[in-house]
């Protein structure tokens, strides 16, 4: 069953190529989108991964940063610190904003930092400094390449003038940057001595999810969890917004893998018609040649499986480098979702010509110039 | 008793229904024995290849039995049929009907493999089948890569992989030119009579006539005249009894090809009787026989 598959597939070369072309296209367009959002959602939480926080402290039922305002009263951070198993405690006002260079406005997410954060700095500095004081901001390195500003150089935050201080690296993505400047001068023009998030360092030793047990018993009006929780709550919004288009764009390759490979098989299986009545008039019982066409459909598609993951593989090495912010990451997620479309695009693309094998009349090998 | 390897009985076959049925076989009876070979001629349309269908269990009969060695295949469910074909039955095709992406050796081992014997064991008898017929240096060939009567020598080892009681034959020669068909005919004839399996050959091809035991003439639906074959005791020629110059002498009957064949047997009356008692003797039998040590009707 499985030779005369392959036999068959590979005598139809040109066919087998396109379909396998046709087909690994429609998977790469799958995979692709997947890993764009991966690739995304890991840059989208970097700043929640790499704060150094354990614990994340919100205005009570705020669970995630993106598209959410959070309000603590100033009070709350000393509540927190006074928790049991808090080893520190760092207050941070956060907004979407833009930074502005010369006319070049670049959508960040703004961090304000009190000069003494023991958490939430960027993780990693090309140049200068990583907490700005009054009056200086730290901007991601390729947003400063980018707007042709450097080290002392200034930019426009919040509509504040200030110097750049620090240029940090692995803070922007393709929608947006991260920009960090003084907690004070970021509070200054909110007004009020509120902040948006305390993040909590445990004690060594102590647990984060313990800590936030504590926490929320013991300070009213908060929302602690653990930087796991918080990270992947952040995702989760992420991807609920991109959901319907991942379904749209998900659905429309399955679709046209399906069409490609359905096609492309159910002509193999027409052009081989008589060979099939041949194995039916000599004795080869249905499940052989239904399982002949299954087979082709499988393999063919798992050729275009590894052709799409292929190009992917090489796209995610290639794009990053191409355009800055954007990492394409093929997750095992993506990777088990694509095999079952592509199985389901195996066993799909299978029925048709199996419904023209189960009404072949074996008695066609008797008619006249049928096959080799 | 004589054992009989297929019999058919009063087999009818119509297709379609009210003003639209058209009767393609009607009535038809047949009995075949183990190693006979069977030839049956007929007119484009006379119902040859309906009932080879049903014969090789492809086509159900509407009315009638079609019975292999004891058993009524045409009362089996549809289900029993493909084992049927695969085990009992050889099929031999005008057109090979080889699978065009199988090597020669791949085309016959996959109708063992579909039998149940395993991928080694296939390959080895089927190897060992090709070789048999001449095949051996043409195992990992593809059809499109061997002669047509490579193809059918092909085809005959397919056939006769699972050792079937009755090789079917569909027009076997006719896409073979003279040489090449004689060479498939004699070969579909030593494997009847070495093996002793039944041959029942469809065929317009008048050159084979000589290899049949039996010619059978179909015509619309139905056996006309049944044809036996004889052999001009002159001219070593296959000649029909029903259409052959007939003399008896002494109580035996002497077939001739022409009256120029009889006329010369005549003149060797007295001792041509005797010279030709011998053949004359076998000629009253139904098959080709051996006339001065060659094999009547054998190539």
């Amino acid at each position: 069953m499985i030779r005369l598959a392959t036999r068959n597939l590979r005598q139809g070369g040109a066919r087998l190529a396109l379909s396998v072309g046709g087909v690994a296209l429609a998977l790469t367009l799958i995979f692709a989108l997947d890993a764009i959002f991966t690739g995304s959602e890991q840059r989208l939480t970097a700043y929640i991964d790499r704060s150094g926080a354990d614990v994340w402290v919100s205005q009570s039922g705020v669970r995630n940063l993106h598209m959410a305002a959070s309000a603590l009263p100033s009070g709350a951070v000393e509540a927190i610190q006074e928790v049991a198993g808090v080893a520190t405690a760092t207050p941070i006002l956060y907004l979407t904003n833009r930074v502005e260079i010369g006319d070049q406005r670049n959508l960040a997410y703004i961090i304000g930092l009190p000069a003494d954060a023991r958490a939430g700095r960027p993780w990693q500095v090309a140049a200068g400094t990583d907490l700005p004081g009054p009056g200086e901001a730290v901007i991601d390195r390729v947003i400063a390449d980018q707007g042709g500003v450097g080290l002392g150089d200034p930019v426009a935050i919040l509509g504040l003038r200030l110097s750049v201080a620090g240029l940090s690296e692995g803070t922007v993505t393709i929608t947006n940057s991260i920009a960090y400047i003084a907690l004070e001068d970021f509070a200054a023009l909110r007004g009020g001595d509120s902040v948006s998030f305390v993040l909590v360092t445990v004690e060594p030793g102590a647990s984060p999810e313990d800590v936030v047990a504590a926490i929320e018993a013991k300070v009213p009006g908060v929302t602690a969890q653990t930087r796991q929780a918080f990270a992947a709550r952040e995702r989760r919004v992420v991807r609920d917004m991109a959901t319907d288009i991942l379904a749209i764009m998900n659905a429309a390759g399955f679709l046209i893998g399906l069409a490609v490979m359905a096609l492309s098989i159910y002509t193999a299986t027409l052009s081989r018609r008589a060979e099939y009545g041949v194995l039916k008039a000599l004795g080869a019982r249905s499940r052989y040649l239904y399982g002949t066409v299954v087979i082709q459909a499988l393999l063919g598609t798992a050729a275009a499986f590894g052709l799409g993951l292929a190009v992917t593989l090489g796209l995610s090495a290639v794009v990053p480098r191409l355009v800055l912010g954007l990492d394409l990451v093929v997750g095992l997620e993506s990777l088990i979702k694509v095999a079952a479309l592509s199985a389901g695009i195996a066993g799909l693309s299978a029925i048709l010509p199996i419904l023209q094998i189960a009404g072949l009349d074996p008695a066609i090998v008797f008619k006249k110039g049928a096959t080799a | 008793m004589t054992a009989v390897t297929l019999e058919i009985r009063n087999v009818t076959k119509r297709f379609g229904d009210g003003e639209t049925e058209v009767t393609a076989v009607r009535n038809v009876s047949l009995a075949v024995e183990p190693g006979e070979i069977v030839l049956i001629m007929g007119p484009s349309g006379s119902g040859k290849t309906t009932l080879l269908s049903m014969m090789g269990a492809l086509l159900r009969p509407s009315e009638g039995e079609v019975g292999l060695d004891g058993l009524t295949i045409s009362a089996l469910s549809e289900g029993k049929l493909p084992d049927i074909r695969l085990r009992e039955f050889g099929f031999i095709f005008q057109d090979f009907n080889l699978l065009s992406a199988l090597t020669a050796l791949e085309n016959v081992a996959i109708v063992a493999e579909l039998a149940g014997l395993k991928g080694r064991a296939a390959r080895d008898k089927a190897t060992a089948l090709l070789t048999d017929l001449g095949l051996g240096e043409r195992l990992d060939f593809l059809p499109e890569k061997l002669s047509g009567g490579e193809k059918q020598r092909v085809a005959i080892a397919r056939a006769l992989i699972n050792d079937p009681t009755l090789i079917l034959a569909d027009e076997p020669t006719a896409n073979l030119d003279s040489k090449i068909g004689h060479e498939i005919m004699r070969l579909l004839r030593r494997i009847a009579k070495e093996q002793g399996r039944s041959v029942v050959i469809v065929s317009h091809d008048e050159r084979i006539r000589d290899i049949a035991d039996r010619v059978l003439w179909l015509e619309d639906g139905a056996f006309k005249d049944m044809v036996t074959m004889a052999t001009d005791p002159v001219c070593g020629m296959g000649v029909e009894r029903e259409r052959a110059v007939r003399e008896d002498r002494d109580g035996v009957a002497y077939y001739f090809c022409s009256n120029g064949c009889r006329a010369e047997f005549l003149t060797t009356d007295g001792h041509g009787a005797q010279r030709w008692l011998h053949a004359a003797t076998a000629l009253i039998s139904r098959r080709p026989t051996i006339i001065g040590g060659r094999r009547g009707g054998e190539w």
